[in-house]
C-alpha cells in the first residue's frame, strides 16, 4: 500500500499534504519559521538544564551538609562534648562529624616549607574521597594528605608525617578538586587523639540525605541550643544556599523558555499569515469544494490539518536540530553530552514540539474557518 | 429520500434575488419560475448580467433567493439549513463549471472522487475509474490537470460531477472555454447522459451550438424569463 493510498483513508490529510506541495517554497518557509522558534526554545531551556546541572555538580554534596561551630553568645571558645552529643541526638540518622582544627608548617625533605590546615576528625570516610590509599571510617592512627601538599612534599603512601612532635604514617591522598571546601590541596588530616590538647571542638560537620534533610536537622540545633535571640551555635546550613541557588537557576530558565517563547510567537506569526494568504489564493478552489458537497466542517478539517502538518514537521525538524545543538552544549558546559537524553534537559525538546503544533493550529484556526464559513457562491468568483 | 414521481426535479416559483449595490438595490431575478424535469436538457440564454448565473446558483442550492420558493423534488428548500444544503449539493446535484475548477493537485481519478472524498464509508473508487472509462479517459487516469487537455478536463468535470448518481447535472458554460469540436463532443456527453441516466440537465450558454442538443430553451433579460417558452 503506498504512502497516497493509506493517506485516501484520512482525506483531510491526503488535501492536506497535496496542498504543502504546491508551493514548497512557501511550505519550506513556513516550516523553517517553526523550526527556528523550536530550536530558540528547546535550546534555551537546555541551557537552564545545563546550568543547573553543573552548579548543581559544583555545589556538589555541601548541599547536603550542616555546618556547627560556636556563636558569638557561646561561654567556651569551641564546642563541648555535652553539646556534640546533643547535636547528634537531635540529628537523626545524619552522620555527624566533630573536628578540631590547626594550622603548621610541614618540612620537605628538600628544606622547603609548605604551611597546611590540619583538621582532626574520627570519621573520615564521611568528609573525604582518597585519590589513593584510603580513608577509614575509624581514623585512629595515620594521616591523610591533601594531593597538592604531599606532591609539593614528595610524599606517598606510607611516608611518615610530624605534627606536634608525632610521627604519621600517610594512609590516603585526598583527591584535590573534591567537593566543596576545605578538601583542597593543603589539608592534613589527622586522628582526634593527635589534637587532644584542644579541649573543645572547633566544628561540627552533619551530613544528611538531602538539601531538605539538613535544613531540618539545621533547624533542630537552632531550636535546642539557641533560644531567642541568642546564638550560641553558630549554624551553617549549605541546603539552604543550594535552595536559593536553586531558585534563582529556575527563574533563570524560565526567562530563558520566555526568550525561546517569543520566536515561537512569531513564527506562528508567519504561520498565520501563510495559511491566510493560500486560502485565500485558493478561494476559489474551496468554493468548488463547497459546490461539489465538501462540509464545512471537512474544510475546516482540512486548512487545520495543513497548519497541523506544518507544525508537526517544522517541530520534528526542529527537535532534531535541538537535539544536537543540545548535544554540542553539555558537551561544553557539563562534559558530557549523553547528559543531554537526561529527562531534566530533554523535556524541552518535547516541550518546543508540542509548542509548535499547539502553536502551528492555533495560527490555522482563523484562516480555516474564514474559509470553510465564506459562501460557497462568493468564493467560487475566487 | 421522498421522491414523488409527479414533482419535476427543480422547480423555481416566483423567485426574486435582490442585491444591494452602493445606495440602490438591482434585482437580479424578478418572480421567476421555472423547472426541470427527469430527462430532460434546458438551455437558458441571455445577454451578459441578464441573471443567468445567479439562477443557476439558486437552482444549485449555491445561493438562497431574497423571495419566492425554491423545490427540490417537490421539497421546498427554503428552510434547510447550510450543512442540509451542502448535503443535498453532494447527494443530489452535479456541477460542470466553464473553468473546469478541477484541484491541480489531484489526479483526474481523485478529482471525480473528490464529492465523496471525506465519506469513508464508501469507496467509490471503482466508480470514478468507470465514469472515467465512459468519457474515453480511461488512458489518462492518474494524470494531473496540467496535464490533460481542456476538453479532456471538462471530461473529467463532467465525471466529477456524476459519481454521487445525482438527479440534476448543472452546466455554466460547459463550453465556453473549448473549441468547437471539443464542445460538441462535451454537449454529446451530456445528451448520452440524460438519455441513458434520465439525468435532468440545466446548461446556462452564450454558444449557439447548445441549442443544437436542448430540449428547451428559456430567455432570460433582466432578471425575467422572456415569453413562454421556446422550442429550439
Amino acid at each position: 500500500m503506498s504512502v497516497a493510498e493509506w493517506l485516501w483513508r484520512f482525506p483531510s490529510a491526503l488535501m492536506a499534504w497535496r496542498n504543502l506541495g504546491r508551493n514548497k517554497v512557501r511550505t519550506g518557509l513556513a516550516a523553517l519559521g517553526i523550526v527556528i522558534g523550536v530550536v530558540a526554545i528547546a535550546s534555551l531551556g537546555m541551557a537552564g538544564a545545563a546550568i543547573q546541572q553543573q552548579a548543581t555538580a559544583d555545589l556538589g554534596s555541601i548541599g547536603n551538609q550542616v555546618t556547627v561551630s560556636t556563636g558569638e553568645d557561646s561561654d567556651t571558645d569551641g564546642l563541648t562534648d555535652d553539646q556534640v552529643e546533643g547535636i547528634r541526638s537531635v540529628s537523626g540518622d545524619a552522620t555527624v562529624v566533630p573536628q578540631k582544627s590547626n594550622f603548621t608548617r610541614l618540612t620537605a625533605r628538600n628544606g622547603d616549607e609548605v604551611s597546611v590546615s590540619v583538621t582532626a576528625l574520627t570519621n573520615a570516610s564521611a568528609m573525604y574521597e582518597v585519590w589513593r590509599g584510603e580513608a577509614p571510617e575509624r581514623l585512629q592512627s595515620g594521616a591523610l594528605i591533601g594531593n597538592a601538599t604531599a606532591t609539593r612534599l614528595g610524599l606517598e603512601l606510607g611516608d611518615p608525617v610530624e605534627y606536634d612532635g608525632q610521627l604519621y604514617r600517610v594512609r590516603g591522598i585526598i583527591e584535590s578538586q573534591q567537593g566543596g571546601f576545605g578538601s583542597g590541596g593543603s589539608t592534613l588530616v589527622l586522628p582526634l587523639s593527635a589534637l587532644r590538647d584542644q579541649e573543645y571542638y572547633d566544628s561540627v560537620t552533619i551530613l544528611t540525605d538531602g538539601g531538605e534533610e539538613a535544613t531540618a536537622v539545621s533547624d533542630a540545633i537552632e531550636a535546642r541550643f539557641n533560644p531567642g535571640d541568642e546564638e550560641v551555635l553558630s549554624v551553617t546550613n549549605f541546603g539552604d544556599i543550594q535552595q536559593q541557588v536553586g531558585s534563582f537557576l529556575n527563574t533563570l530558565n524560565l526567562a530563558l523558555l520566555g526568550i525561546g517563547s517569543i520566536s515561537l510567537v512569531v513564527a506562528s506569526v508567519a504561520i498565520l499569515n501563510v495559511m491566510l494568504m493560500s486560502t485565500i489564493e485558493r478561494r476559489g478552489e474551496i468554493g468548488v469544494l463547497r459546490a461539489v458537497g465538501i462540509r464545512r466542517g471537512e474544510v475546516l478539517r482540512m486548512i487545520l490539518t495543513e497548519a497541523l502538518l506544518l507544525g508537526v514537521i517544522g517541530g520534528l525538524v526542529g527537535a532534531l536540530l535541538s537535539l544536537g545543538v543540545g548535544l554540542l552544549m553539555f558537551d561544553v558546559l557539563a562534559d558530557d553530552a549523553t547528559q543531554v537524553l537526561a529527562w531534566s534537559s530533554s523535556r524541552y525538546l518535547l516541550y518546543g514540539f508540542l509548542f509548535a503544533v499547539v502553536a502551528s493550529l492555533l495560527s490555522g484556526l482563523y484562516p480555516a474557518w474564514k474559509a470553510a464559513n465564506d459562501r460557497p457562491v462568493d468564493s467560487l468568483r475566487g | 429520500m421522498a421522491q414523488s414521481v409527479s414533482a419535476h426535479v427543480i422547480e423555481l416559483e416566483d423567485v426574486v434575488k435582490r442585491y444591494r449595490s452602493g445606495e440602490e438595490e438591482i434585482a437580479a431575478l424578478d418572480g421567476v419560475d421555472f423547472h426541470v424535469d427527469r430527462g430532460e436538457m434546458v438551455t437558458v440564454i441571455g445577454p451578459s448580467g441578464s441573471g443567468k448565473s445567479t439562477m443557476l446558483n439558486i437552482i444549485g442550492l449555491l445561493d438562497t433567493p431574497t423571495e419566492g420558493t425554491v423545490s427540490h423534488h417537490g421539497r421546498n428548500v427554503s428552510e434547510f439549513t447550510e450543512d442540509e444544503l451542502t448535503e443535498e449539493r453532494r447527494s443530489g446535484i452535479g456541477f460542470v463549471f466553464q473553468d473546469f475548477h478541477l484541484l491541480p493537485m489531484l489526479t483526474a481519478t481523485e478529482n471525480v472522487e473528490l464529492p465523496s472524498m471525506w465519506d469513508t464509508s464508501v469507496d467509490r473508487h471503482d466508480r470514478a475509474v468507470d465514469l472515467l472509462r465512459r468519457v474515453g479517459l480511461s488512458d489518462r487516469l492518474d494524470h494531473t490537470p496540467k496535464q490533460l487537455s481542456g476538453g479532456q478536463q471538462q471530461r473529467v468535470a463532467i465525471a466529477r460531477a456524476l459519481i454521487n448518481e445525482p438527479a440534476v447535472v448543472l452546466a455554466d458554460e460547459p463550453t465556453g472555454n473549448l473549441d468547437q469540436e471539443t464542445g460538441r463532443l462535451i454537449l454529446e456527453e451530456l445528451t448520452r447522459l440524460k438519455e441513458e441516466e434520465g439525468v435532468a440537465i440545466v446548461v446556462v450558454t452564450h454558444d449557439d451550438q447548445v441549442l443544437d442538443y436542448t430540449d428547451r430553451v428559456v430567455r432570460i433579460v433582466d432578471g425575467v424569463i422572456q415569453g413562454r417558452e421556446a422550442e429550439p
